[in-house]
């Protein structure tokens, strides 16, 4: 059997966390920029659980019931708010949606 | 019922009666009326069980604890705590039924009744406290509702303004009880009553000047002594059954049966300095009373005077006393002075309430030159007013002449200057009582009012005739005996002086009160004003001197000193400080807007720069 090492794990976790974060930086789409985000809350919980296999303790997977919980409730959050938000200004393009500045 | 309990319900049962009111019957004069009198009937009914039932108790609990600071409540019955009582209780009931009288007619009587339960509430918490921080708590409680109650007409500019001068002038009093109360505390650990006491009479007391001094403050404010007297006369801008019931009967009286409370932690200095307080406020009222033409003024002064010899008897029954020899004569002092308090909250009730039939009866008229002649036209009111006079000025075998006695021999057995002063006060009291009876009965009636008068109704006239048989018996020493118990042992007798004090206070009476018969004429003017226009002035400007020099230290010195720290602020404080604040952090703000550019990838940039950032701190890198 194959084993993977923990490096393996912690170096695919940096790699979507930094492709979520860059996608956030570059995209103007807002549903793009908010799978991003769930893009990089998921690299971190792969880490927790990465650790946590390493250690051989449960600490980093209880972290990630709760996290994927709080998450599931916030993606409801966000995306009702996205559409809301297309209702009104018939838009989700980020440098559209300026209107605190002005 | 258990003593314990019952006393607890003496206390609520008008708080009660406030609340209620207050948050239900605000619009229903009727409905207050009848809780607020029903309560005082109740509760009158409950301390005359408590008080003739025998027991004396003493509990207490506590109720918060600071570091070494622990404030209690409780209740200490004694003879003396029963006797005050019976004085709020009986006379309150009395006044609250009359009240039902005189105030039928308002139009904010359930504010009025509300505010006598509140009084009730707060001045029973003084007699049953059993420690000064209570004490002092429902001391100002009574500050309050006496503030409530002299404002009641508060339309009136003139009461609005002699409601917040007793406030204040209490106000002044009660800062020097309060640091008296703390320095007691700090001085002997404790302010309980009983353990003061235990401490006195195992001689672990280290006494001082200081701590009697500052608590006697207290009672110069409440019970208005020289120089706090200024705000009592004033208060008569109440409705009159408030004047009976506070400013006569129960509530400067506090002040006497605070300094009886205290009575141990009393040294010869201080008693001296109370004596002579006491003293100079008797004149000083007397004095004033010849020359007021308000039925109410006359009595309030009157009042002013009988206070000061409270005061001054407390304070002569122990001038003679050092703490190694007994303590016989600083409870003579007490003895005196709760026996006077006791006498006069009953006649002195009676006048006012007497004075209050004859302003009900008059359509609210106050000016005694403008009365006269009523005697017909309020027979009962007449006999009960006349009681009432004769009571005070001290007619043998009624209540204010036994206890005025009793002053007067512990004056005469210890300091003769001061039995001087209190004997001329005596004729002067005769004189202004016997001038003002004079000019509201008899003669001719001189104004339409006193013309078209009319006798009040039963619920005015029979408080007046229960409180003039307590004004002839009350002194009498079986019924005094029965009410104030061992209180009653310690007024003073002396068989050997007895003949010199009774041919001293018959004279006193007789040259009083004849003097002012032959003196005034019935014919609308001050006779005084007449026969020596210098002599009226004289008194006259006597009278305005202090209210003139606080007027004069209020407008222009504090005034001045007000506006030089206004000054000061606006620089310092309102310029330096709040401006200097305010202009740096909108300076900040001016800084941190220009970050704002509206663009999200921006604010992704500065998070990205900011985690940067804090990872090179994090890992040392500055």
């Amino acid at each position: 059997m194959i084993t993977v090492g923990l490096n393996a794990y912690i170096l695919l976790s940096v790699v979507l966390f930094a492709i979520g974060f860059f996608g956030v930086l570059v995209r103007k789409n807002t549903l793009i920029v908010y799978l991003s985000l769930e893009l990089m809350l998921v690299a971190s919980t792969l880490a927790l659980v990465a650790f946590s296999r390493y250690n051989g303790t449960m600490d980093g997977n209880v972290f990630v019931f709760f996290i994927l919980t709080v998450a599931a409730a916030e993606v409801a959050v966000g995306l009702a708010i996205i559409v809301a938000l297309f209702r009104k200004r018939m838009t989700v393009q980020l440098d559209e949606l300026n209107a605190l500045k002005n | 019922m258990t003593p314990v309990p019952q006393a607890l319900l003496i206390l609520l049962l008008p708080l009660a009666s406030a609340a209620i009111i207050a948050l239900f019957l605000r619009r229903h004069g009727g409905l207050a009326t009848m809780v607020s009198v029903t309560a005082a009937a109740a509760l009158a009914g409950l301390s005359l069980g408590l008080i003739f039932g025998g027991e004396r108790f003493e509990t207490s609990m506590e109720w918060m604890s600071l570091g070494g600071l622990t404030i209690s409540l409780g209740f200490k019955f004694d003879d003396l705590a029963a006797l005050m009582l019976f004085v709020v209780s009986f006379v309150g009931f009395f006044i609250h039924l009359f009240s039902t009288g005189y105030m039928h007619d308002d139009q904010a009587r359930a504010r009025y009744f509300g505010g006598l339960s509140i009084f009730m509430f707060s001045m029973l918490g003084i007699v049953f406290a059993d420690n000064l921080f209570m004490m002092f708590i429902f001391w100002e409680l009574v500050g309050f509702s006496s503030y409530l109650l002299i404002n009641h007409y508060h339309e009136k500019q003139t009461a609005a303004d002699a409601s917040k001068k007793a406030f204040i002038a209490n106000r002044v009093g009660d800062f020097g009880f309060l640091l008296g109360i703390i320095l007691c505390f700090w001085t002997y650990g404790t302010v309980n009553l009983s353990e003061l006491g235990a401490l006195a009479d195992s001689g672990q007391l280290a006494y001082s000047r200081l701590i009697p001094l500052l608590l006697f403050c207290g009672a110069v404010g409440k019970s208005a002594q020289m120089p706090l007297q200024v705000w009592l006369p004033d208060a008569m801008e109440g409705p009159t059954p408030v004047s009976a019931l506070i400013h006569a009967a129960t509530m400067v009286a506090a002040g006497i049966f605070m300094l009886c409370r205290i009575e141990v932690l009393m040294v010869a200095e201080t008693l001296n300095i109370i004596m002579w307080v006491g003293t100079a406020t008797a004149l000083y009222a007397a004095l004033c009373a010849i020359v007021q033409s308000d039925i109410k003024k006359v009595l309030a002064y009157s009042t002013l005077s009988q206070l000061g010899y409270m005061v001054a008897a407390f304070g002569l029954g122990s001038t003679m006393v050092d703490h190694d020899g007994d303590g016989v004569l600083i409870a003579a002092g007490v003895g005196a002075a709760m026996f006077h308090l006791t006498t006069h909250a009953f006649f002195k009730a009676l006048l006012f309430l007497g004075s209050g039939s004859v302003i009900h009866g008059c359509h609210h008229e106050q000016d005694i030159f403008k009365m006269g002649g009523l005697r017909k036209k309020m027979p009962i009111t007449f006999l009960t007013f006349t009681i009432g006079v004769l009571a005070i000025i001290g007619l043998p075998g009624l209540a204010g002449f036994f206890s005025k006695d009793a002053i007067l021999l512990l004056a005469y057995q210890n300091n003769l200057p001061v039995f001087a002063i209190l004997v001329f006060t005596a004729v002067l009291t005769a004189f202004y009582m016997v001038r003002m009876w004079k000019l509201v009965f008899f003669g001719s009636t001189r104004s339409d009012h006193a013309a078209k008068s009319h006798e009040s109704g039963f619920s005015m006239t029979l408080p007046l005739i229960v409180l003039a048989i307590l004004a002839i018996a009350g002194g009498w020493p079986d019924v005094y005996g029965k009410l104030a118990g061992s209180v009653a042992g310690l007024v003073p007798h002396s068989e050997a002086a007895h003949l010199t004090i009774l041919l001293t206070s018959v004279a006193v009476l007789v040259i009083g009160s004849l003097g002012a018969w032959a003196f005034y004429k019935t014919d609308g003017s001050d006779s005084l004003e007449v026969a020596s226009s210098g002599a009226f002035n004289g008194l006259t400007t006597l009278k305005e001197s202090f209210d003139g020099l606080y007027g004069f230290y209020v407008a222009k010195v504090q005034q001045r000193f007000a506006m030089l720290l206004n000054f000061l602020e606006q620089i310092f404080l309102a310029g330096l400080i709040i401006r200097g604040f305010a202009g740096f952090v909108g300076l900040l703000g001016l800084g941190a807007r220009a970050l704002h550019v509206g663009s999200l990838h921006a604010y992704v940039y500065w998070f990205l720069l900011g985690v940067v950032m804090l990872w090179a701190l994090t890992s040392g890198l500055f």
